[in-house]
């Protein structure tokens, strides 16, 4: 027995689910393959204690794009975006705090520096000028370099013809972002080092990367992304957690149409003559598609879930290089109140945003020399928010949740060393060490913990390495060469088989672009064959 | 009026060759030099092979002397706990030795080589040419579009492909993706990081190692080219150049101001407050010196001169020359043709990373990435008595680190890998970073005059809008290693400047 779609979809995370909601409201038969129980992927709500829910793994939104939000109508199918407000940087008998009010902010900066209390209000001009640059990028389809087929090249026409007509102030900056180091940008215009170390942060969030590491200044430009977004607000925290938005997606997908099924994993997609014809489930059952998307990386999708020999050996190597390279994990702590921090005591506004442990570039730069050479931060970054104080729903009566992402966990450690359950246990001490230098009435709070390593999101979530954005986000594997030369228009070697999660252009991060872009790309691939 | 039609700061080896070409085309030329000798970096460096073949043609070089000596050897890597490793310049010997160490190794390595020199042809393309405005399309920049568009065709679908991948690779991945022997993509990916501050892990080293082999015939292991009688012998051919096709060449003439009416170069003052009229003036000078301390800064205005004060110099590279009693004993090295070469001391991907790690927080590394010649065995011409020369570049070295320390370090560090080196150490003489600033006005001791970043590349070097050789100032130009094509014993910046600036002066 068989049945029969227009397209199947492996992989129930937010771009899976957006590619379906896409394609079904063009009419198509499709169905979404989820492998877990629940739907997200890294975008996942789960009630890990009794009474205590949390954004398992992708913690805040960043990107999500508000075209997709729109076009779905994601309120209307339970999106609620809560405000993230500011970022406190905790110190030693000091802190710095800024806010979404802008003039607090500059207030808050005059108390460190005067020249950076003026460069802060330029350069947030000039970063929202450069996002707005940007956004573009985000919904193109790249060429590949390697031929010449205007029909690929000109729709980036505008793009060139607007890069040409920027000041020559924001093509300087343009190209700084694109190719310097955080830090290295950042040294440019301020002097206070834990303004530029928390700053810098956003640069090497789920990069094997350091701020001073060229490449990663690009990142810096994502704050300011959702500035320019309007009335959506694309920084906070969704109700319900950051599976909210992919229940929200699926609910869409399912009102157009879409079929989305749970526990299915997907053992083997199905190839005759070159050419996906459908996938084989893990039970057994076998479906067959026109189309096959995966939304899961290449690694998943070309080394697991094709019969060996399909792929030409020179694709195979290219896939094999594919750096993934997890370097985070995560801890998520269910407490019985707040905690306490030495610098600013007392509860109040100041824990409602995100608590940035990122004292200065040096601390931030030595957090990646230990993950350089396969050991897991000594005092690692942490970026904690407690959602609780936001949305209360998600602990019991006067309980928090908090949310630690972690950074730097390498996924490969050196010599011998694996992320056995000691590793882990190791791995948590340090970080609650870390919070408990500046807090330290955390560890009394604590009722449980869950500790995830690289190794944990490898095989939780079924990100390769646990890198949360579907491999590297270096200047190597972006645009025309995600997640291989050649083949970053979403399409495979094999027939009928395409990618749709952030391996794939625009990359990772709450955003859920690709899937978009490859289904449109999809859509418009399927009108040209029946054009002809 | 001084009747000159270009002054030319610097009689480094760009300046000098700058000088050359603008006489040739019929300009009346004045080198200003503020040290007693010309040639200026030529000091530093060891080898030659990156010089084009242009510069040497055109200006006739062989005829004026210039001995070129390119051993069969090109770079020995030596370890500490191991047999070294040799690059010849035949690709296919350099794979027999490495099989001893690594079948897979070996075979990946003559491919590696090719692919070296296909993706480093396109960026030898790319130094021929003046960047491209990026603002407006000019009939001007055509040839050069030309040029690199028919370079690029040229490549196959899959080289293309990979020079946008490889160019901002870290060298670390570039060599690993090829070779499992971490001594071997220690000492390939080491090129990508002498000269600058950034470790074989850092984005951009790639490129940096491209650069390196760019329009030259250095390939995987880079060139390895001696002037016969030392740098000097170049230096003399190129004053001799610049001389005989018509240049004033004038030492002990430091430049420090740039004098200007309205926005356009009236002049040059030096430092003996002498003024010298002249409509324009090249610079082989950094441009952060230029642009921050000898133009104006109302001329300059406050945007560029921000601009140009941020203009990443992070210097780190000593000198350590050494005489030497006798030929120090490598582990494992057999037979003396194999120190002909470079010899480098980068162990690993990871002992080279450490190195830079310890210069980012303003430290000294214990074990830096060290890169030695022995001139005197390629070139006899060049020893004194019986014993031999060697000359040490030491690469991390913090500004304020004391002579003596880095000397320490380079023959402690080299007897390690040599037992018995320092015993054999008879002289030394040590320039440290501050020491090539003072010296030779390098900023901060950066011997590229401006880091080979991705972030000051090509039309964006030194700083986008000013990568046309032309600094914005009429009359103001770049000739130096802080232009396109950047740094390097090349000529290139001088060569390019010269035919931007001959075609202003038309």
């Amino acid at each position: 027995m068989s049945k029969r779609y227009d397209a199947i979809i492996i992989g129930g995370g937010h771009n899976g689910l957006v590619t379906a909601a896409y394609l079904a409201r063009a009419g198509m038969r499709v169905v979404v393959l989820e492998r877990r129980h629940v739907l997200g992927g890294a975008a996942v709500t789960e009630e890990v204690y009794e009474g205590f829910r949390f954004s398992v793994a992708s913690y805040v939104v960043s990107l999500l794009r508000p075209e997709i939000v729109r076009e779905l109508e994601l309120p209307r199918h339970g999106l609620e975006i809560l405000p993230l407000d500011g970022t406190l940087t905790p110190l030693d008998g000091d802190y710095l705090w800024r806010v979404n009010d802008h003039s607090r902010t500059v207030r808050e900066l005059r108390r460190w520096s005067l020249s950076d209390a003026e460069a802060y209000e330029e350069y947030g001009q000039l970063m929202v000028h450069m996002a707005r640059f940007i956004k573009p990028i985000l919904s193109a389809v790249p060429p590949d370099q390697g031929r010449i087929n205007p029909l690929e090249w000109l729709p980036l026409a505008p793009l060139g013809r607007r890069f040409k007509e920027l000041p020559r102030r924001l093509k300087d900056t343009f190209i700084q972002v694109m190719t310097m180091s955080a830090a290295d940008f950042l040294d440019q215009w301020f002097e206070t080092d834990p303004l530029k170390a928390t700053m810098s942060a956003s640069g090497i969030i789920g990069t094997f990367q350091g701020v001073r590491s060229p490449g990663t200044a690009y990142v810096l430009l994502h704050h300011y992304m959702g500035e320019i977004d309007g009335a959506f607000r694309a920084w906070g925290i969704p109700r319900g957690g950051t599976g909210g938005v992919s229940l929200a997606i699926a609910s869409a997908a399912r009102s157009l149409g879409a079929e989305i099924r749970t526990e299915a994993p997907v053992a083997r997609i199905d190839v005759r003559g070159g050419e996906a014809t459908g996938v084989t489930l893990e039970s057994g059952e076998q479906l067959q598609a026109d189309t096959v998307l995966s939304s899961a990386d290449p690694r998943v999708t070309f080394e697991h879930l094709l019969e060996p020999g399909v792929l030409d050996p020179e694709f195979a190597a290219e896939v094999r290089r594919y750096k993934f390279r997890g370097s985070s994990g995560k801890v998520n702590l269910a407490l019985d109140g707040l905690p306490d921090f030495t610098c600013l005591p007392g509860k109040g506004e100041h824990l409602r945003g995100a608590i940035s442990f990122s004292p200065s570039l040096d601390y931030m730069e030595r957090a990646y020399d230990d993950a350089k050479y396969g050991r897991p931060s000594t005092r690692p970054y942490i970026d904690t928010i407690i959602p609780t104080l936001v949305d209360p729903a998600m602990a019991p009566p006067g309980k928090h949740v908090m949310s630690c992402f972690v950074q730097y966990a390498p996924y490969h450690l050196a010599g011998d060393a694996t992320w056995d359950d000691a590793a882990r246990d190791a791995f948590g001490e340090t970080v609650i060490d870390t919070i408990a230098e500046r807090a330290p009435n955390i560890r009394d709070l604590i009722l449980h913990k869950q500790v995830l390593t690289p190794l944990d999101i490898e095989q939780r979530i079924g990100l390769s390495e646990g890198n949360i954005f579907q491999g590297e986000l270096s200047l190597e594997q972006l645009f025309f060469n995600r997640p291989v030369p050649g083949w970053a228009r979403y399409r495979t070697p094999v027939g009928n088989l395409w990618m749709c999660g952030s391996a794939t252009h625009p990359g990772g991060g709450l955003m859920g672009a690709p899937g978009r872009i490859a289904a449109l790309e999809l859509l418009k691939a399927c009108k040209r064959g029946s054009e002809r | 009026m001084s009747g000159y039609d270009v002054v030319v700061a610097g009689a480094g080896h760009n300046g000098l060759v700058c000088a050359a070409k603008l006489a040739a085309g019929g300009r009346r030329v004045l080198v200003l030099e503020r040290r007693d000798e010309v040639g200026g970096i030529l000091d530093v460096v060891h080898t030659v092979g990156r010089l084009r073949r242009s510069v040497i043609d055109d200006l006739d070089l062989h005829r004026r002397g210039l001995r070129l000596i390119a051993p069969p050897v090109r770079m020995l890597a030596v370890r500490p706990d191991g047999p070294p490793l040799t690059f010849w310049s035949d690709a296919e010997r350099t794979a027999d030795g490495l099989r001893v160490h690594s079948r897979e190794d070996g075979d990946a390595y003559p491919a590696f080589d090719r692919h070296v020199r296909a993706l480093a042809g396109f960026v030898g393309e790319m130094h021929r040419v003046t960047p491209p405005r990026l603002d407006r399309a000019a009939l001007s920049d055509a040839p050069g579009a030309l040029r690199l568009g028919r370079a690029f065709r040229g490549l196959e679908a899959r080289q293309a492909r990979e020079l946008t991948r490889a160019l901002p690779m870290a060298a670390a991945d570039f060599v690993g993706e090829w070779f499992a022997t971490d001594a071997l993509r220690g000492a390939l990916a080491a090129r990508g990081s002498l000269f600058t501050g950034m470790g074989s892990w850092s984005a951009g080293t790639a490129l940096v190692l491209l650069n390196d082999s760019a329009a030259n015939d250095g390939g995987a292991a880079g060139q390895t080219v001696f002037v016969r009688g030392g740098n000097a012998a170049l230096a003399r051919a190129l004053r001799a150049a610049a001389e005989q096709a018509g240049a004033d060449v004038r030492t002990g003439a430091e430049v420090v101001r740039v004098l200007t009416e309205g926005d356009r170069v009236t002049g040059v003052e030096l430092a003996s407050g002498e003024q010298i009229a002249t409509p324009a003036l090249a610079s082989a000078v950094d441009p952060k010196t230029v642009l921050t301390r000898w133009v104006d800064p109302v001329v300059v205005g406050p945007q560029l001169r921000w601009r140009a004060g941020n203009i990443r110099t992070p210097g780190g590279t000593a000198r350590v020359d050494l005489a030497l009693a006798g030929l120090p004993g490598f582990n494992g090295v057999e037979d003396e043709a194999q120190l002909q070469g470079r010899i480098v001391v980068a162990p690993g991907i990871d002992d080279v990373e450490r190195a830079f790690d310890a210069f980012k927080y303003g430290r000294l590394s214990d074990h830096p990435l060290l890169e030695a010649t022995i001139p005197t065995l390629a070139d006899p011409s060049q020893a004194d008595g019986s014993g031999h020369r060697m000359s040490v570049l030491v690469q991390w070295v913090p500004a304020d680190t004391p002579a003596d320390a880095v000397a320490d370090l380079a023959v402690s560090e080299l007897e390690r890998v040599a037992p018995g080196f320092s015993k054999l150490v008879t002289e030394r003489v040590t320039r440290t970073p501050a020491d090539l600033e003072r010296e030779f006005g390098l900023p901060d001791g950066h011997v590229y005059h401006a880091e080979h970043g991705l972030d000051q590349f090509f039309a964006w070097r030194p700083v986008l809008g000013l990568a046309r050789h032309r600094l914005g100032v009429r009359g103001l130009y770049l000739c130096g290693s802080g232009a396109h094509p950047g740094g390097g014993i090349t000529g290139g910046p001088g060569e390019n400047a010269a035919r931007e600036i001959l075609r202003d002066l038309h």
